[in-house]
């Protein structure tokens, strides 16, 4: 047969390995800024973008979407026209594809210091840009698939069923998790309500981490691992065996960041068991890494780019082992809204996403360039730090949350608790230092290798289009007996198809029937919608991102039930576009705040949490003070509220600035019946204090938790 | 191979680095000396315990490194040092700097205040820690020192060779232990069971499923199923809200158990002015943990009235202030304790704030209510003196 002569496209790769390691060194300094923050408040500088409600979520989309995304990207475009023996589809679509995502992650990072956000976790961007990621998939979808329906080898590589995967199921989850009403250009509320929305928020949540962060880096191992080793894959039977399992199960696991929550019993118990049954589907693909390097572990003590890929596929080992163990509602009763979690995301992130980006960095520039790599000395050494830097990191938060955890139980024998809230943060200060520390001493890893491949790019020269050849797809002669997958693997729209409903099965069962069956949230008649003043607060407690640090969610534990009240259940947060429940505790719950401490308090302690408590880490909020509220967006909030199921009478929209004007006076009237307030207001010239954004945040951390003490005990006391 | 990968350096550099880190924690969590629980024979038992692991670890370390030292000897001879230099200075390392974590552990165990099994739970949880490491570092010891006397059997044997002829020639005498868990096929076979796919050179080989694998996977399968039935079948295990209900019984109960014990029927008729220290440091913590908010952190004021003054809303006797805080004044803000505190902690929170009287802290609020005369305050001091001999035997 003919053979055909053509190139690959290696410049559109070039363009996205340098986008990764790009935003992968500013996604860990804005990491590095946030952990100072922790034990050095004024890290936040009293400046809102950089407090760090703003500044984690900027921390975790540019890691997750902007590092191991173009990471992934740079993946996929080098591996897939090889893989398929075909240049991409279409050049276009590659750097559309390129300057869309870009364009979107500066845009992402503008609107989220901005504060505009939907407060939902890891799905952060308001709806415009949730449109522009939306149609940017959409771009490489079709480059994606062009380039596997012209390609020149019939039977897909197991890399490309997982890109296949990749990409439908990430498809589906960002477009169910961001159904939104627009309320402006950059303000939208969640379709979803209170355990809804946080049941299809966690299904997202967690599937962004099994397509974003684990399948499609499962796919580049597969191709860029036994290149490096230059080994056989291990087993092409696990390969089948653990691909389709893992996509079936992992979709199922959602529910266990719940765990112990207002969601139905049933669900949590779902999301327990399919965690559980993940456990060895993971392993498959550690093993197959491993197993591959067989023979060929005398190569790791040499090649730089294969102590990468060994350490990252140890690391997913065992944050696939630890994620599972995590998701048993014992372990989690102990881990959940700690550090622990940090600790374990961090071990996936720095250890599994970083490592096997950095390997293959050092696999592709110097093969792209065609030249050795500058220094496997300086690689080595990166590889140490960032090794040490992982280890110094995940000690201390693992200690830290387990320490947190017992202390936030103890009670004395007298039956109170042991420990205010505050103690538990000051005791593990320590444990922050160190792990700010280890991340120091990765990002200088990260750093020593932007040297090494700039020194290394400097030495070759770029092959732009990469010259190769192979015989146009024929249907061939079965030589021998085929393995009955190979079926599927010549078809793979088929194989796309068939994802989609293996990933849509765990989504479905799980979601619907919290949606349509009644007993799942059971109705608390005391429960009404927000005033609009407290309405415009929790926008503002979104907008800051209070949910990055204050959880709203008592867990039906004794210690919990003494320390903020009575458990939350499923029927408080019918209301709650978009739900708030948090998931992690750097500060108090707040699901019973309501009537806890008077205004004058919140006042004070806004403006300045050091003066109410001097070892407070809480960021201070001093615009809030000077910031009117945007009061014309009030009747547009509440019609948008009211297409939404909120039962606000007809006509309120019309009504509602003047309810909001007259609850502000009211506040502001008792505020100033405080002598503390009124020296602080005199002292800092605060004018027209009603009008201000702070009254509305008050107003919504006054009302919290408060509808249900109004019930009558029978109806609360089932769920 | 995983074994393999264990003895290469950058595992044991992690290793020492893991080492490092978890040494340093203990130091940090321990916080400020409390008091000691030395004397609990758990605690002995099982610093004991810690230690006489060590002493094996030593041990084991020693006769490793008399074989690391005959094997580097060996080695020499063979042009071939790097290797087991490096082993022999990973053991040395980790070995001191395990001798050091045993210490700082055994120091923490004496400086946190034992209340649970002897101990609290981090100190428990910390030595547990440090025995499971310890015993780690046993079975890794055993593992080298496998590896290491089966090395030197085989050089014996392949004297002229170099070490990776010799490793070479030792596998080939039969699958270990891992190849047989594994279903490992002998690397000469793997022609045979090469598929001969190519994907941009890229081959897969046929290999069998880890049976430890397959075998994993089914269990959690079965597991899944016996979670759903037990939880949502059967209900014969409790969900989150029976589990609480279990929870508050057993606390409860343990609470009556000890406020039986601890004489606690004090109430605003009986109630005297404590003096002793315990009580005060008592008094305080609840002060911080339950009154600051609308008190002040120094009981200046805020939305509550000033406490330091001569001047007080509802009198200002021990047994007024008491009342004060048994039910409240849920009118004005104050909101009934009863249900919160115990009798006695509401005496210790009565006494502290009473001790605040005249401390005059910054930002005081100005007086309100009344001027309350010092004279009967005075006779509860005096009477506070006896008490001082009493209060021990209130606090217990």
């Amino acid at each position: 047969m003919q053979l055909e002569k053509f190139y690959y496209d290696n410049k559109i790769v070039k363009a996205f390995g340098f986008a990764t390691v790009l935003w992968g060194i500013v996604g860990m300094l804005a990491g590095l800024l946030v952990a100072i923050q922790f034990y050095y408040p004024a890290a936040t500088f009293n400046f809102a973008p950089t407090t760090f409600g703003r500044l984690r979520p900027v921390h975790t989309n540019a890691v997750i979407f902007a590092f191991v995304g173009n990471g992934m990207f740079a993946g996929v475009y080098y591996s897939l026209q090889r893989l398929c023996k075909a240049r991409m589809f279409s050049d276009k679509l590659s750097w559309l594809h390129f300057w869309g995502w870009q364009s979107i992650i500066v845009a992402a990072a503008l609107t989220l210091f901005a504060g505009f956000t939907t407060g939902k976790e890891y799905a952060e961007l308001e709806w415009p840009v949730d449109i522009m990621i939306t149609l940017v998939w959409v771009v490489f979808g079709i480059n994606l698939f062009g380039t596997i329906i012209k390609r020149r080898e019939k039977h897909l590589y197991v890399a490309i069923w997982f890109y296949i995967a990749t990409w439908v199921t990430v498809a589906m989850l960002h477009i169910v998790n961001s159904f939104e009403i627009p309320v402006s250009l950059f303000k939208s509320y969640s379709m979803y309500a209170g355990v809804q929305d946080a049941l299809v928020q966690w299904w997202y949540g967690h599937n962004a981490v099994a397509f974003f962060l684990t399948t499609p880096i499962l796919g580049i191992m597969y191709y860029f691992l036994p290149k490096a080793a230059n080994r056989p894959v291990y087993s092409y039977r696990l390969s089948i065996i653990h691909f389709w399992a893992l996509i079936f199960i992992y979709i199922w696991a959602g529910p266990h960041h719940l765990l112990y929550t207002a969601l139905p019993d049933w669900a949590q118990s779902l999301g327990s068991v399919f965690s559980v049954m993940l456990i060895f589907p993971s392993w498959g693909g550690m093993l197959n890494g491993l197993f591959t390097l067989r023979g060929a572990w005398d190569k790791v003590r040499e090649e730089p780019v294969l102590k990468f890929f060994v350490v990252a596929v140890t690391c997913y080992g065992m944050s696939t082992l630890e994620g599972p163990l995590l998701s048993i509602k014992s372990i989690n009763a102990i881990s959940h809204f700690t550090d622990w979690t940090i600790a374990h995301v961090h071990i996936g992130g720095l250890g599994w996403n970083g490592f096997i980006a950095f390997g293959m960095l050092y696999y592709l520039i110097p093969k792209m360039w065609n030249t050795p790599l500058y220094s496997k000395k300086l690689a080595t050494n990166h590889f140490w730090l960032g090794t040490i830097g992982i280890v110094i990191y995940a000690v201390p938060m693992y200690w830290a949350g387990f320490t947190q955890a017992q202390m936030w139980k103890t009670f004395t024998e007298e039956g109170t608790l042991k420990f205010q809230f505050l103690e538990t943060v000051t005791h593990i200060i320590p444990m922050y230092i160190t792990r700010s520390i280890g991340g120091l001493l990765y990002l200088v890893g990260a750093f020593i290798m932007v040297y090494n491949l700039v020194k290394t790019a400097k030495q070759g020269s770029f092959i732009a289009n990469e010259e190769a050849e192979a015989a146009p797809l024929h249907d061939e002669v079965p030589h021998g007996k085929r393995h009955w997958h190979s079926w599927i693997e010549s078809r793979p729209l088929t194989m796309l198809v068939f994802s989609l409903i293996l990933v849509a099965i765990g989504g479905l069962l799980e979601l619907v029937p919290t949606f349509l069956i009644k007993s799942n949230v059971p109705t608390i008649a005391s429960v009404k919608p927000y005033t609009p003043l407290e309405l415009q607060g929790r926008d503002i407690y979104v907008r800051e991102g209070c949910y990055t640090c204050h959880s709203q969610m008592v867990r039906p534990f004794r210690d919990e039930v003494k320390r903020y009240g009575e458990y939350s259940k499923a029927g408080e947060f019918v209301y709650d576009h978009p739900f708030q429940w948090g998931s992690k505790r750097s500060g108090p719950d707040l699901a019973r705040e309501g009537g806890k401490n008077p205004n004058s308090w919140h006042f004070m302690h806004m403006f300045d949490p050091r003066q109410t408590d001097e070892n407070s880490i809480m960021p201070a909020y001093a615009w809030l003070y000077k910031n009117d509220l945007d009061i014309e967006s009030t009747p547009a909030k509440i019609r948008a509220m009211q297409t939404l199921g909120v039962p606000y009478e007809a006509g309120y929209d019309q009504k509602a600035t003047a309810e909001l004007e007259k609850q502000a006076k009211e506040i502001e009237k008792d505020l100033s019946s405080d002598d503390k307030v009124r020296k602080l207001i005199l002292m800092e010239n605060m004018q027209d204090l009603h009008k201000k954004e702070i009254v509305a945040l008050i107003a919504y951390l006054q009302r919290l938790g408060k509808d249900i003490k109004l019930a009558p005990k029978a109806e609360t006391a089932s769920n | 191979m995983l074994l393999n990968f264990l003895k290469h350096r950058y595992t044991k550099r992690s290793f020492l680095a893991t080492v490092a880190a978890v040494i340093a924690s203990p130091v940090w969590a321990a916080g400020p000396p409390a008091k000691q629980s030395i004397s609990d024979p758990v605690v002995i038992s099982l610093v004991l315990l810690s230690l006489l692991l060590l002493l094996v670890i030593g041990i084991l370390a020693n006769v490793l490194l008399g074989a690391a030292k005959y094997e580097v000897e060996e080695y020499k001879k063979k042009n071939v040092p790097k290797a087991a230099a490096v082993l022999a200075i990973g053991l040395l390392t980790s070995i001191s700097s395990f001798a050091q974590d045993t210490k700082d552990a055994a120091a923490a165990v004496v400086a946190d205040d034992g209340l649970i099994a002897g101990m609290d739970s981090t100190t428990f949880y910390l030595l547990m820690g440090v025995l499971a490491l310890e015993t780690l570092v046993i079975v890794f010891l055993l593992l080298q020192l496998k590896g290491v006397i089966k090395r030197i059997k085989y050089s014996s044997v392949v004297v002229t060779e170099s070490g990776e002829v010799v490793e070479a020639a030792g596998k080939k005498t039969g699958l270990s232990w891992w190849d047989k868990f594994n279903s490992f096929r002998p690397a000469e076979q793997e022609a045979d069971i090469d598929l001969g796919h190519d994907y941009d050179g890229i081959r897969e080989l046929d290999n069998r499923l880890p049976p430890w694998w397959l075998w994993g996977f089914y269990i959690t399968i079965v597991a899944a199923a016996i979670y759903l039935y037990r939880y949502h079948v059967a209900h014969s295990a409790p969900l989150s809200a029976e589990e609480l209900a279990i929870e508050m019984k057993a606390a409860d109960a343990r609470q009556a158990e000890y406020l039986k014990k601890a004489a606690n029927n004090v109430d605003e008729s009986n109630v005297k002015v404590l003096t002793a220290s315990t009580d005060l440091d008592a008094g305080k913590t609840l002060f911080i943990q339950n009154c600051t908010v609308c008190h002040g952190k120094n009981a200046e004021g805020m939305v509550g009235p000033n406490l330091t003054d001569d001047y007080w809303i509802h009198s200002g006797s021990v047994s007024d202030v008491f009342k004060s805080i048994k039910y409240g004044w849920p009118d004005k803000g104050m909101k009934s304790w009863k249900d919160d505190l115990t009798p006695n902690q509401m005496a210790q929170l009565s006494s502290y704030i009473l001790s605040l009287k005249g401390t005059n802290p910054a930002n005081a609020k100005a007086p309100q209510g009344e001027l309350y005369k010092d004279a009967p305050a005075v006779a509860d001091s005096a009477a506070g003196a006896k008490d001082t001999a009493i209060a021990p035997a209130v606090t217990k």
